[in-house]
């Protein structure tokens, strides 16, 4: 092998690397940035999986318990339920019980009256509270 | 087909006959609280009308908008991307898209007549779904809502093979409410219908930005956060969208302000990428740490970050 191919190789390595490098600089700084879409997802999970947690917290609440057993509601029944939201409407359902009136009678009856429709009456379609609840009838 | 939509029209007729002595809720409301400003009569006569070929009214109803838009697209070519023959007719989400392939935002407007008549007293036909048949046998057709006349008791839409198809309101409401409600406007980017939430506004600028050059996708978010200024999403999207368009100052401007309003990693993240990219280091490494405290779904990203940015 002459020293010119050799330098001549080299070189050609030389440029290839550098582009080779330089392309995967770009791509990795393109991939990098997190997209929007992204973040809008991130953003809905956080506010979301949130209002699962506040109705299966409301469920654990004695007096709700027994509101919901005097009226013949089994609270596994009400659990499973609000298993069965999604994400979307379980913070529809849980916005709902913030937005009743303070004072502790009242919002107990507003949560016993939410879980009711949700378990009872949306799904028999005695009423449509509730846009997602099926009704078997 | 002609026994078909004959079968239709009698069903509706039946139902709205029967229902002619309870008006539906909303056109009750609407009856109950006449609002002036919102009462007067319109039609917007210049809305284009493409007259349906069979079971073609998604197309029709699109290039109908779109047409108002100044963007000229006949339903046939329409119909390549939104019209699904199998199912003899056009999804919604379809609908929705087709209008974004062309360079048009669409909004899904928020289910309420009221909420329609004002777009179409800014200007803006509505497109609407609805089930001509029952709920057991549906029969789905898209029209353009262009006029309302609610004294008078009717609505003008452009639909089917009928230029100027009268219907009153309390039987457009139930064909509506069985077609769930739906309605969107096309707008194009840097604008946005007056009625729209922004939860909608902002599902209709996500799904521009995957197809629309990045400069009029940029427009569209610049938009949204001017009506709100509190989105993060649309901040973001700003941000994103001025990097893609090869501003980054610009772009790490947004991310900064993003990053400091909502105490946001992802912002921070973009913001120490961008700064890389500029060659400001410590402003990234700084953004890194920043991201790092608050951790969340992007903290293997806010790490990788941190250690480029000292390397």
């Amino acid at each position: 092998m002459t020293k010119n191919t050799t330098r001549a190789r080299r070189a050609i390595a030389l440029a290839l690397a550098t582009s080779l490098s330089f392309a995967g600089m770009m791509q990795g700084a393109q991939a990098a940035l997190i997209g929007t879409e992204q973040v809008a997802a991130a953003q809905q999970q956080a506010s979301t999986s949130e209002g699962h947690a506040r109705l299966a917290a409301t469920l654990e609440r004695a007096d709700v318990v027994a509101a919901l057993q005097e009226r013949g509601v089994s609270i596994d029944a009400a659990r499973e339920r609000v298993a069965a939201l999604t994400d979307a409407e379980a913070a529809q359902v849980a916005a709902q019980i913030d937005q009743a009136p303070a004072g502790a009678d009242s919002v107990l009856g507003v949560i016993v009256m939410i879980f009711v429709v949700l378990l009872i009456t949306d799904i028999l379609g005695f009423t449509k509270i509730f846009p997602f609840t099926r009704s078997i009838r | 087909m002609i026994a078909r939509r004959a079968l239709c029209a009698a069903a509706v007729g039946t139902l709205a006959g029967g229902c002619a002595l309870m008006a539906p809720p909303q056109t009750a409301a609407l009856r109950a609280a006449r609002d002036a400003k919102q009462a007067a009569p319109v039609e917007l006569t210049a809305v284009p009308f493409f007259p349906q070929t069979v079971n073609h009214c998604g197309p029709a109803a699109l290039a109908t908008v779109l047409g108002h838009l100044g963007i000229g697209v006949s339903p046939e070519v329409l119909a390549d991307g939104v019209f699904l023959p199998a199912r003899e007719g056009s999804l919604q989400t379809e609908m929705l898209a087709g209008a974004r392939r062309h360079g048009a935002l669409a909004v899904r407007l928020p289910g309420r007549i009221d909420a329609l008549m004002t777009e179409v007293s800014a200007g803006r036909p509505v497109v609407v779904l609805q089930n001509l048949g029952l709920a057991i046998y549906p029969r789905w057709h898209y029209a353009v809502l262009i006029g309302h006349d609610l004294s008078a008791d009717r609505l003008i839409l452009r639909s089917g093979i009928e230029r100027r198809h009268l219907v009153g309101f309390t039987p457009f409401e139930h064909t509506w409410a069985r077609g769930g409600h739906w309605a969107f406007a096309v707008v194009r980017p840097g604008e946005l219908p007056a009625t729209a939430s922004e939860e909608a506004a902002v599902q209709a600028a996500l799904g521009f930005e995957r197809v629309a050059p990045a400069r009029d996708a940029l427009r569209a978010w610049e938009r949204l956060l001017a009506q709100w200024p509190a989105s993060l999403v649309a901040a973001v999207g700003v941000g994103n969208t001025r990097h893609a368009a090869g501003d980054l100052p610009g772009a790490a401007a947004a991310f900064e302000a993003a990053a400091r309003r909502h105490r946001d990693a992802a912002a921070w993240i973009n913001l120490g990428e961008v700064a890389l990219q500029l060659g400001q280091r410590e402003r990234a490494a700084a953004a890194a740490r920043e991201a790092l405290a608050i951790g969340g779904p992007f903290a293997d990203k806010a790490q990788a970050l941190a250690q480029r940015a000292v390397r």
